[in-house]
């Protein structure tokens, strides 16, 4: 056994909300995030012997849900299309993306534009997407951001600035189905 | 302007967001999928020492059966060519 029981208790209690956290604004599935929750504490269990210390913890940690995230979004696709046959187009991948995700965590008056926000997220690179979530919704600073992805701040900084532009433009273009519905 | 308003609002959605926590018995999933690891690596271990095992005993098995063979087949053969100089 890689890691004593004590131990890995008080690793669950400091980490479990934030690798939660993480897979749920990523995968946007209260049920897929469990399982990255389940996966990414197996992984620890089984390497934490290995951590080089090159890093904190708490980065290693992020830069392992991350990394477990996008391997899931990669698995299912390619499961969505193996079923459906053959590579989609963007238009048909958008389709295939699009989210009616209620975050627990929104307060009760931006329900209603986080899902919004949260179907267009899906829509961006996953670069953007991560450097947009870990600063929007987790909260976290751009040198921060720059240590999880192994980037410079400078190149967190145009992520981020992209991500917004294109955002700002899909969601112009939303703008006019939300005031037909109102 | 309200556009703009309305895309600000969406993208401002998810301030005072709060972070949830997650199911009480994830945990004990966790553990018990760690156990269930352990085990099936345990059961791994003793599956290859029981191979290894089996392979080494027949390997000493067969050496200590070559050994107590006689020469006489191949020293039969060889009287039989020599005798008559021909294989047929």
């Amino acid at each position: 056994m890689a890691t004593n029981k004590s131990d890995f208790t008080t690793l669950y209690n400091e980490y479990s909300v934030l690798v939660y956290n993480v897979a749920l604004n990523y995968l946007q599935s209260v049920e897929d995030a469990e399982e990255i929750t389940q996966d990414v504490f197996l992984q620890l269990h089984k390497s934490l012997h290995k951590f080089q210390k090159k890093s904190t913890l708490k980065t290693w940690i992020y830069r392992i849900t991350i990394n477990k995230c996008l391997d899931f979004i990669k698995h299912k696709n390619s499961q969505k299309r193996f079923f459906i046959f053959g590579k989609k187009n963007q238009n048909e991948l958008e389709l295939l993306n699009i989210s009616n995700f209620e975050h627990p965590g929104i307060l009760l008056e931006n329900k209603e534009k986080a899902i919004v926000l949260f179907g267009i997220i899906n829509e961006l690179g996953e670069n953007q997407k991560t450097a947009f979530l870990l600063s929007k919704v987790d909260g976290l600073s751009n040198p921060e951001i720059a240590k999880i992805m192994k980037l410079s701040v400078s190149s967190v900084e145009s992520l981020i600035f992209r991500a917004k532009t294109i955002l700002k433009e899909k969601l112009s273009n939303k703008f006019e189905e939300y005031r037909k519905k109102k | 302007m309200e556009a703009n308003n309305w895309i600000n609002d969406v993208l401002n959605s998810s301030n005072g967001i709060t972070k949830v926590v997650p199911d009480a018995l994830l945990f004990s999933k966790i553990q018990n999928r760690i156990s269930i690891q352990n085990t099936v690596s345990s059961q791994w271990i003793w599956i290859a020492a029981a191979s290894f095992t089996i392979l080494v005993s027949l390997n000493v098995k067969i050496l200590l059966s070559n050994n107590t063979k006689t020469v006489a087949p191949t020293e039969t053969i060889v009287s039989s060519v020599s005798n008559s100089n021909q294989l047929y």
